[in-house]
């Protein structure tokens, strides 16, 4: 049985439709990325997994419950990390995974809880109408480990976490990854996702416009690599360009692009470009899924969006600089 | 029972705000003030209460209102509410439990502003307090906040914003107290009933009209005051007082059970209505 399962899940405010018939799977288990920028859905989307928000049509199915109907039964296995919340301000941090743990009749040890997020034991006894939100956000996410959650649904958890709080974040969701529940991730960033999710599901305007695994997605970029050198005077490029692997070499002034599909042609472009001439500097970027990620949920004039392309490629690499020279 | 939980950390946070402690300090305050000031000039406390009642009948919702209009609509206003119903709360019991708390602190306002007049007229008055009368006006006055709470926190659940929500509250109170009871010499409910009278021809009796000012909370809680003050009426010291309580038409708007049942059929209505809407209601 799928942890989530969404059929033709679809959310409309008045004229605008927040979540277009979105169809959805993920396994038990899994950590499933969730992405896409703002505005994007994914919250509309949490919201009615939730039983916050009624679909205007199709359904979604959260542990085997109707998300709609058997809210409750959803709630008392899931733990929400929300986005966007507030805290009760003059009730203490600690009063507040105290009354999760009571709410679900687990048994947990709020200390530890409070422990486990990195939360200082004094600031979880002050009340939290003073924290930060990087406070904020670690208390929530105690409040959502309440009850050893089958699922776990956090909405932009990292916003406000400092790169310590990030990595603790991660370490978290590894650990209820191996104790066997399913993460839900959502995030507008990527670079917070790619570390730790199995599968990726990329939203755009309403519509889930790929899905697939991190590695899968890397290999739709063509797992090109660019290699960008500096030399001094205008070399002949020509035995670059020969070599297994490199797919363009581009020259500008002194400014040398080349393009390689296999990351193993760097090495020996590098050699044969140092023997063409003196290089003064080079860089090298790899194939990055952030260009993949905004060709996604770009706003590309005039060519339109990749249409329902679930592991669909992009029909161009966006990484590669004027290959035609 | 997460009713009750939602319930306590309600009232936890309710009772540690400092804008509570304050209304509820306010209150108190002036009940006690209405006691010092009539010292030298009744000796018996319960003439004092009868005083108390109009204050209350007039400022009590009032005062109720900072202390409950953002039970709910606060919540979803600011989204602690994400942190309540992402807990397996039903939407039942979180509305259920708001209300409780809030009847809660309504309860220990009450509590306090009676039982320090108590203590101020039973140092300083000719004659001493009656407990029973005492209690028996803080169970009439409860009531009438139950009348009240109810229908704020049923706003409040109506609504998904704070200032909706206020506008609402004080929508209710000038409508239920002075636009009912006739306060105002212009706007009132019972020049608008002669109007409408007037229009078809007829007249309107006395009773009648008593009677449907009898049918507001407010109205209803000055009339079942009387019950506290059974004892002791009529008493030829207190006129007006005697007046207001014995000379009563024998009808069925001035007995204390209907009285009570209008109280409470308007807290628990509202709460029904703020309820089944907020059951229905979108949160996000």
């Amino acid at each position: 049985m799928p942890a989530i399962e969404t059929d033709g899940l679809t959310r409309r405010f008045g004229d605008l439709t927040a979540v277009d018939a979105l169809n959805l799977t993920v396994e038990e288990g899994e950590v499933f990325g969730f992405l896409g920028p703002n505005g994007a859905g994914k919250s509309t989307t949490i919201n009615m997994l939730l039983g916050f928000l009624k679909p205007s049509e199709g359904t979604a199915t959260v542990l085997g419950h109707d998300a709609s109907g058997q809210s409750r039964a959803v709630r008392q296995r899931t733990g929400l990390l929300p986005e966007g919340f507030e805290l009760y301000e003059n009730l203490t941090g600690r009063e507040h995974v105290v009354s999760a743990i009571r709410t679900k009749n687990a048994d947990d040890d709020p200390d530890h809880l409070i422990e486990r997020v990195g939360l200082e034991p004094e600031a979880a006894r002050r009340r939290a109408g003073g924290y930060s939100k990087g406070m904020t956000q670690r208390l929530a996410l105690a409040v959502a480990l309440v009850g050893n959650p089958d699922l776990l649904i956090l909405d932009e958890p990292s916003s406000g976490l400092d790169p310590k709080g990030a990595k603790l974040l991660r370490e978290i969701v590894h650990e209820e990854a191996d104790r066997g529940a399913t993460v839900f991730f959502s995030s507008h960033i990527l670079g917070q996702v790619e570390q730790v999710c199995d599968r990726v599901g990329i939203m755009n305007k309403g519509e889930m416009v790929a899905v697939d695994t991190i590695d899968a997605l890397r290999d739709q970029m063509g797992a090109e690599s660019l290699v960008e050198a500096e030399v001094a005077g205008s070399p002949d490029t020509e035995a670059v360009a020969g070599l297994d692997g490199v797919r363009a070499v581009t020259v500008d002034g002194s400014h040398v692009e080349i393009a390689c599909t296999q990351p193993a042609a760097k090495m020996p472009a590098l050699r044969a470009l140092d023997d063409a001439a003196t290089v003064t500097d080079i860089a090298v970027e790899d194939a990055d899924l952030e260009a993949l990620f905004e060709r996604y949920t770009g706003d590309d004039t005039g060519s339109s969006e990749p249409s329902d392309g679930a592991g669909q490629a992009p029909d161009a690499v966006a990484a590669t600089g004027g290959g035609d020279a | 029972m997460s009713v009750l939980t939602v319930a306590r950390d309600d009232f936890t946070n309710a009772r540690r705000s400092y804008a509570v402690l304050g209304v509820v300090g306010v209150l108190t305050a002036i009940v006690a003030l209405i006691f010092v000031s009539e010292i030298g000039v009744y000796d018996d406390p319960y003439r004092t209460l009868f005083d108390v009642s109009f204050f209350l009948f007039l400022v009590f919702p009032i005062v109720l209102a900072p202390l409950t209009y953002l039970a709910i609509a606060g919540d979803r206003d600011g989204g602690a509410i994400k942190y309540a119903m992402g807990l397996p709360n039903s939407r039942a019991e979180y509305v259920f439990g708001k209300l409780l708390s809030r009847l809660g602190v309504t309860l220990a306002a009450v509590v306090l502003a009676v039982g320090v007049g108590f203590l101020v007229a039973l140092a300083t008055f000719v004659n001493a307090p009656d407990v029973l009368m005492f209690a028996t006006f803080a169970g009439v006055s409860l009531l009438f906040a139950f009348a009240f709470v109810g229908i704020y926190v049923g706003i409040s659940a109506l609504t998904a914003s704070r200032s909706r929500a206020m506008l609402g509250v004080f929508g209710a109170y000038f409508v239920l107290v002075p636009f009912w009871f006739g306060f105002l010499p212009v706007i009132s409910l019972t020049a608008l009933l002669g109007t409408a009278a007037d229009l078809l021809g007829t007249d309107l009796s006395q009773n009648t009209v008593q009677f449907v000012q009898a049918l507001s909370p407010a109205t209803a809680y000055l009339y079942s005051t009387e019950i506290v003050y059974q004892s002791v009426l009529p008493n030829p010291a207190y006129q007006g007082m005697t007046a207001t309580f014995t000379e009563v038409p024998d009808e069925i708007y001035r007995k204390f059970w209907f009285n009570a049942v209008v109280m409470f059929a308007w807290g628990a209505v509202s709460m029904l209505v703020g309820y089944l809407s907020f059951r229905r209601s979108e949160l996000g």
